[in-house]
């Protein structure tokens, strides 16, 4: 059995020629999308914003995963922590990444503005819809919820990642401690920030629609699409050799089984946010979904079902199926290709109202943040160690047995006081 | 002198986990295929030392969950569009839509339904009695005990050499267990 997943002897593969890719990326994308902004803003403006919309999933992905490790103690998620606490840093970038879409709320005119609403607001025709969301679809508002946002999720992946840092230096029970406590407090802030992004950013598109699945839902897809990209990352980082230890065939194992249990919960979440609609048939809530029956949204909603459910759903039923690396990576690009159908879903109908139509700035703007937040990633990665050093779990996840009294000797030798109630 | 009563196997009993893990190894190895390993807990790695597949209830409980879905379906199209038609608020007569909800629930009972059943069936039970129950040291087999047996019905057993095998790979106590 050498299976790339539980194989240590493969040797590395040559990455070199990848390496110039993100700067690329950033480069062409930068230059077409800032072609794009003065050739056709409005075009510009919404493709941005499904770019936006689609990277911020990668680091709230990333965020919830190094939460729930804290949260839950886990062992399995010890090789694969150091990843998403990178992807969850991504985070206090997108909010430079934001500027574009600030700036189109705050100057931008008719037609041009993303928003409807916020057209609405300047000429005081305020409609049914908007007078009850009120104070929150206002100017302030948006900006209000925007920033606490982005300053909620600077300071969470920002704090986990620094005891994270220093629990590799020294180890401390302490260390442990205080990253169990920003998980236990961030997973409401969490809850609460991603619900409010993922209303005031994307659902306010339509601020007459209203759905109390919206925040969840986004939150489904965006663990979805993480989990994929976490299983290729490691998958990748244990071939090249810094996971090659600790990362074993159970990791790979863990990861997928999670990959299918968010298979399932996305469907489960987007089936019944359409069911409670579709059996409630009120005309204030249905016209989001007959918008999306136009032309041919209609099959891409299919695409949807079949393509982000259905397929993974049966390839990911079989257990062995967990360790065949190349069916798992061709379901990580799969995963990034629907998750961008599915944001497409959800943002373009307010633009594209006939039909689905991918134009070149999706791709630009997509690229250009792509490669910038892969350029950070990269960097974040090669500074430190590439999974956490003195996790209390490490060895557990090493699959090493280690007899409680070495762990004494080893941290008296350190000059430690093992204290009672330790860290577990 | 009484009839000699027939064999169903032989019994190696061994102390750790470790041990009796090495010992499933040879077994397999030596290329045994009616033999089991009792433990008081399950042993991770077991499987893989005794060459074990992949078990195949999956398959009862996938082929229950799509009969599930599948007659739920037909029988709420059958039901509502067919046989007794009930215009409700203009809504369509059969929707997949408004049918999931219970053919879900289907799905899941009769593949909970393949899982146990077909566990049942793939394991022989339920039955009434098994030889080893009624072997004195084997109830230690739910206390601090591993054991290995291999049937007599195997087709590469052999009194002298499964025991010489078992003996080989550590095992301190050896019996013959009567059917």
């Amino acid at each position: 059995m050498s299976s790339p997943t539980n194989s240590n002897t493969l040797p590395p593969m040559d990455l070199s020629r990848w390496r110039s890719v993100p700067t690329l990326l950033m480069l062409i994308g930068g230059a077409l999308a800032a072609f794009g902004a003065f050739h056709d803003y409005r075009q510009f403006s919404y493709s941005w914003l499904l770019a936006f919309m689609f990277f911020l999933s990668l680091g709230l992905g990333g965020l919830i995963l190094v939460i729930l490790h804290h949260l839950f103690d886990a062992a399995w998620s010890v090789a694969t922590r150091r990843i998403c606490e990178n992807l969850a840093c991504l985070l206090p970038v997108m909010a430079f990444m934001f500027i574009p879409i600030a700036l189109n709320v705050l100057f931008a005119h008719h037609d041009n503005i993303i928003y409807a609403w916020v057209q609405k607001l300047r000429d005081g025709e305020m409609d049914h819809a908007l007078a009850s969301k009120q104070p929150l679809f206002t100017i302030k508002g948006f900006f209000i919820v925007s920033i606490i946002c982005f300053v909620v999720w600077w300071v969470l992946s920002n704090r986990l990642r620094y005891w994270s840092l220093k629990q590799d230096q020294t180890g401390s029970v302490e260390c442990t401690r205080m990253m169990r406590r920003y998980a236990a407090v961030g997973v409401f802030l969490f809850a609460l920030t991603l619900t409010f992004g993922a209303i005031m950013w994307m659902k306010s598109l339509e601020h007459e629609w209203f759905s109390t699945m919206y925040g969840v839902y986004y939150f489904a897809g965006s663990v979805w699409i993480t989990i994929y990209t976490v299983y290729t990352l490691t998958l990748i980082l244990k071939r090249q050799g810094p996971l090659r230890e600790v990362a074993t065939e159970k990791t790979f194992y863990y990861i997928g089984s999670l990959m299918f249990a968010f298979t399932v919960f996305y469907a489960y979440i987007t089936f019944f946010q359409y069911f409670i609609i579709w059996n409630a048939n009120v005309p204030e809530e249905t016209f989001w979904f007959i918008q999306r029956e136009a032309g041919n949204w209609f099959y891409v909603s299919l695409v949807i079902i079949f393509g982000h459910f259905f397929l993974p759903f049966l390839m990911l039923l079989r257990i062995d199926v967990k360790h065949k690396a190349w069916i798992m990576v061709a379901l990580g690009v799969w995963a990034w290709l629907m998750h961008f159908v599915d944001m497409s879903f959800n943002i373009m109908p307010v633009l594209h109202t006939k039909g689905y139509h991918l134009d070149w700035m999706d791709l630009a703007c997509a690229a250009f943040i792509g490669g910038v937040l892969s350029k950070v990633f990269l960097k974040n990665f090669n500074a430190h160690a590439p999974f956490p050093q003195q996790d209390p779990r490490i060895a557990e996840a090493m699959d090493v047995y280690v007899p409680a009294d070495e762990y004494v000797q080893a941290a008296t030798a350190k000059g430690l006081k093992p204290k009672s109630g330790g860290s577990h | 002198m009484a009839a000699t009563p027939n064999i169903y196997g032989i019994l190696a009993e061994f102390e750790t986990p470790a041990d009796a893990m090495h010992a499933a190894e040879k077994v397999r190895d030596t290329g045994f295929r009616k033999w089991d390993v009792f433990t008081p807990y399950p042993v991770h790695g077991m499987d893989k030392a005794m060459g074990l597949k992949n078990s195949k209830v999956g398959w009862f409980s996938f082929i229950g969950g799509v009969t599930g879905y599948t007659s739920g379906m037909v029988m709420i199209w059958w039901m509502n569009a067919v046989d007794y038609p009930i215009p409700i608020g203009g809504k369509p007569m059969f929707s997949p839509f408004g049918a999931f909800p219970p053919c879900y629930e289907l799905t899941i009972l009769l593949g909970a339904f393949g899982a146990l059943f077909g566990m049942l069936f793939m394991n022989r039970l339920p039955r009434l009695h098994h030889p080893l129950l009624k072997h004195r040291r084997f109830a230690l087999a739910t206390h601090d005990r591993y054991f290995i047996v291999i049937e007599t019905t195997d087709p590469k057993y052999s009194e002298n050499e499964t025991r010489k095998l078992l003996e080989s790979v550590g095992s301190k106590r050896i019996e013959l267990v009567e059917e």
